[in-house]
């Protein structure tokens, strides 16, 4: 069910007045029931799915909590995770890597002799990823000792489905999720105010702001061959903010949803692309909990920053490497892209990693221009477009189609002003551009103060002006011929 | 948005109350069902200036009561219409002709547009522009109901409103397009509010179709998706088909059907083509419906604007050579 549909707008209210009718120790119950029919809307199998993982980490969970003998524990634990991780591993790329070993051994073998591997068409359930890596998290707090077993089962079970944040995260800890479910589940009236305001935001930059850029970024990468550099250049920057849009606006639903609920979940976006440096935007402000997640159980793990330059280098590598990895999708495929997606992303870490020494030798040699609003916006601007490159990887059908992007643009470059002047821009397009600057301003207003504060200590008049003005901006402007968000596809 | 718990936090200690709440609510709502109503009327009137081809906004501003011809099929039939053409017919034949054929519509779709049009009016004949596409699928029968594209031109009415409430609990038409309707949300939503509602074959009515083996595969597997074998959705649409002549009669109109004619290369592409031919003319011969099958009459491709739509010249020559002749001829004769 799609957070934009006629069917979920009916459903979300009908959820949200049971759960208030219904005695605090029942709520549980109903919100897993609502997740169940919320996750089987599209299809029912994928409930098999769902509940194999639950009773996968719940089990497993149990396990590790009732004994305390190093091998059985890790036993528990290995099980777990090669069932949660394993699957999610077989769903995305079993496919792929048994094509590319049959083309591998046909090049050394011919086609005769040559590996036979069959393709399973198998297709990784919607949501899959996101609800695999909570439930490793769990396993694995659990083993360390961060978090008590869950022993109810149906909260175990609601911290996997629960439906917010099911089909694209955040990936909640169950550290912060389990504790509010053994609390009341029971909403503020702030709480219900900040929810419908973040569900108001959510779906106008989903449906407003993602999905009309949709169209325009498809058009750019279907013709890539054929267009002009303006044309992918528009492409290029209008996928950096259809992506933003769609992802976090689908976030900022799921966590205006939970709060309707009395659920609070994590802050997953700050305003990315005011980032100063591709590390704050990976490491503070883009898709933060599974930056976290990374953090936690893959970069840590591995040694983190303690173990030598060598090793730290080698670890940023290999997490974004795997980052690449869980994203590559069904949405643009599954292809090497991905990976040099990830691998591109871990060279701007690198690379931010050298140069540190020189960028603090200058801040101290001259304090008051690295400060300045001129070092800032340019260190903002680079990063975007650092960002909005590697994107073209992340989008483009394959390795060929995104280098040919990038040097159409590359050769291009110096006759943009000319091209610019003659470049017919269409009525979508100056929309586009127009939301996206409408966008910026009130990202730049709340990179200074909260826009909700400011909001909650405007005058009546205003406050309820800017909520009409969003609410019929979505009914005028909005796209709502449910186009998927991008990433539920992963 | 900026750290929302701490915003929350911040609200939650001088929050409002759940009473202030429920009553801000309520004002809220009431304030913005005001603006959506001026919003919904302000797109409702917008429509009356930039409506033109959806069946609906015809028979809401058809100026006569009565007509001697109403066009009812698919896309095949538009034609008729476009640009200057239906005057061009009007005048060479002297009737008085309504055009409500609209794209990928099937039989349900237009017994629903006919039902609507004899509420309001009359007409002595109707010509059915058969297409065998369309009797093969629900995608160009009650799915048609939720096309945005027509809901976005459809003026309101509460008659209307009501028709397709009964089509919804009656003919399999889902509710949400009726939602959809009654609200206005499509013409509301519409980004193309400004522009004249005209289909894109229109704008392409004058050209020279260039052939091309892939379009026309491309076109035939587009308009006959996997149900196309499917022998009871077949005779379900049959049946409507059936009732929207038995309607059709019921109000004093007479019914000829007729096939336009398609390039061979495309004709010879549709699946089923035989049996469908045979049992639309037995249904046809059963009820004394005259039908003429037109579709090899002209196969040179400079009829045709793209892979199966005749253009002004096609049209013109297929006027002359036999539609005027039907047109104008005693609807009590038959063929």
């Amino acid at each position: 069910m799609l957070f934009t549909s006629l069917a979920f707008f009916l459903f979300l209210p009908l959820a949200v007045l049971v759960h208030a009718l219904l005695p605090a120790g029942q709520r549980w119950a109903w919100l897993l029931f609502a997740s169940y029919v919320f996750y089987a809307f599209s299809d029912p199998f994928n409930l098999v799915y769902l509940g194999t993982v639950s009773v996968v980490i719940y089990g497993c969970g149990l396990g590790l909590a009732r004994t305390e003998r190093k091998a059985l524990r890790i036993a528990f634990l290995s099980l777990g995770l090669v069932c949660v991780l394993g699957s999610l591993v077989a769903f995305k790329f079993y496919d792929f890597l048994a094509g590319e070993l049959v083309q591998i051994s046909e090049g050394i073998f011919g086609t005769g002799s040559a590996l036979e591997l069959p393709q399973l068409g198998l297709t990784t359930p919607v949501g899959y990823s996101f609800y695999a890596f909570a439930g490793a998290s769990y396993l694995i707090d659990v083993y360390v000792g961060r978090l008590i077993a869950e022993q109810h089962a149906g909260r175990a079970a609601l911290y996997v489905a629960y439906f917010p944040k099911i089909l694209a995260g955040p990936i909640e800890r169950a550290t912060t999720f389990l504790p509010q479910l053994r609390a009341n589940l029971r909403p503020e009236p702030a709480q219900v105010i900040t929810g419908l305001q973040l569900i108001g935001w959510g779906l106008f930059k989903k449906v407003v702001i993602a999905d009309t850029l949709a169209p325009l970024v498809d058009r750019s990468y279907k013709i890539a061959a054929f267009a002009s550099p303006i044309e992918l250049l528009l492409g290029l920057y209008f996928f950096a903010f259809q992506i933003y849009c769609d992802f976090s606006g689908y976030t900022d639903i799921a966590i205006g949803i939970s709060l309707l609920f009395g659920l609070t979940l994590m802050e997953n976006f700050r305003r990315p692309y005011l980032s100063r440096s591709t590390a704050e935007f990976w490491g503070e402000r883009w898709h933060i909990s599974l930056g976290h997640w990374f953090r936690d159980y893959l970069y840590i793990p591995l040694g983190g920053s303690r173990a030598g330059w060598l090793r730290r280098y080698a670890n940023i590598m290999a997490v974004f490497m795997v980052s690449g990895l869980w994203h590559a999708g069904l949405g643009y495929g599954v292809g090497w892209t991905f990976l040099i997606w990830g691998a591109l992303n871990g060279l701007y870490q690198w690379a931010g990693l050298v140069t540190a020494p020189l960028w603090r030798w200058l801040g101290e040699r001259l304090p008051q221009i690295g400060s300045s609003t001129l070092i800032l916006v340019l260190r903002v601007l680079l990063t975007f477009h650092l960002i909005a490159i590697a994107w073209v990887f992340f989008r483009a059908g394959s390795v060929t189609e995104a280098l040919l992007i990038l040097q159409k643009i590359g050769t291009g470059l110096t006759q943009v002003p000319t091209l610019i002047t003659r470049y017919p821009f269409t009525a979508d397009q100056y929309l586009g551009l127009g939301l996206i600057i409408l966008l910026i301003g009130i990202e730049i207003l709340d990179e200074r103060r909260s826009i909700w504060q400011r909001l909650a200590s405007a005058p009546l008049v205003v406050r309820w002006g800017a909520y009409y003005s969003g609410i019929f901006a979505l009914l005028i402007l909005g796209s709502w011929q449910a186009r998927e968000f991008i990433y539920m596809q992963f | 948005m900026q750290s929302k718990a701490s915003v929350k936090r911040s609200e939650q200690s001088s929050g409002p109350s759940w009473r202030s709440l429920k009553k801000a609510a309520v004002l809220f709502v009431g304030i913005g069902l005001l603006l959506y109503a001026g919003v919904y009327y302000a797109a409702e009137r917008l429509l009356y200036r930039t409506g033109d081809a959806n069946p609906f906004f015809k028979v809401a501003t058809a100026i006569h009561g009565s007509y001697d011809w109403v066009i009812l099929g698919a896309s095949h039939a538009m034609p008729l219409d476009f640009a200057d053409f239906n005057a061009h017919i009007e005048r060479e034949t002297e009737r008085q002709i309504l055009n409500l054929a609209s794209p990928g519509t099937g039989p349900l779709y237009n017994r629903f547009v006919l039902e609507h049009f004899l509420s309001r009016h009359r007409t002595a004949n109707v010509l059915y522009v058969v297409d065998s596409f369309a009797f093969y699928a629900p995608t160009w029968n009650e799915d048609r109901f939720a096309d945005a594209k027509l809901l976005r031109r459809t003026p309101f009415e509460p008659g209307l409103a009501l028709r397709f409430l009964d089509y919804a609990m009656n003919e399999g038409v889902e509710a949400a397009p009726v939602l959809d309707y009654i609200t206005g949300f499509s013409k509301i939503n519409n980004r193309k509010r400004f522009e004249r509602d005209i289909w894109e074959g229109e704008k392409r009515f004058e050209r020279t179709y260039r052939p091309s083996a892939s379009a026309t595969r491309k076109r035939i597997t587009y308009l006959y998706p996997e149900t196309a074998s499917d022998p009871d959705i077949f005779k379900r649409y049959l049946e409507e088909f059936a009732e929207l002549i038995a309607l059709a009669r019921r109000e004093g109109a007479s019914v000829a059907v007729i096939k336009l004619p398609v390039p061979a290369e495309y004709e010879s592409q549709l699946p089923n083509e035989v049996a469908f031919d045979a049992a639309v003319s037995q249904l046809l011969a059963a009820r004394q419906v005259p039908y003429r099958d037109f579709s090899l009459t002209m196969d040179a491709p400079h009829f045709y604007f793209d892979t199966d739509h005749l253009n002004r010249n096609g049209l013109t020559e297929f006027f002359n050579r036999h539609l005027k002749a039907i047109l104008i001829e005693d609807k009590s004769r038959r063929w």
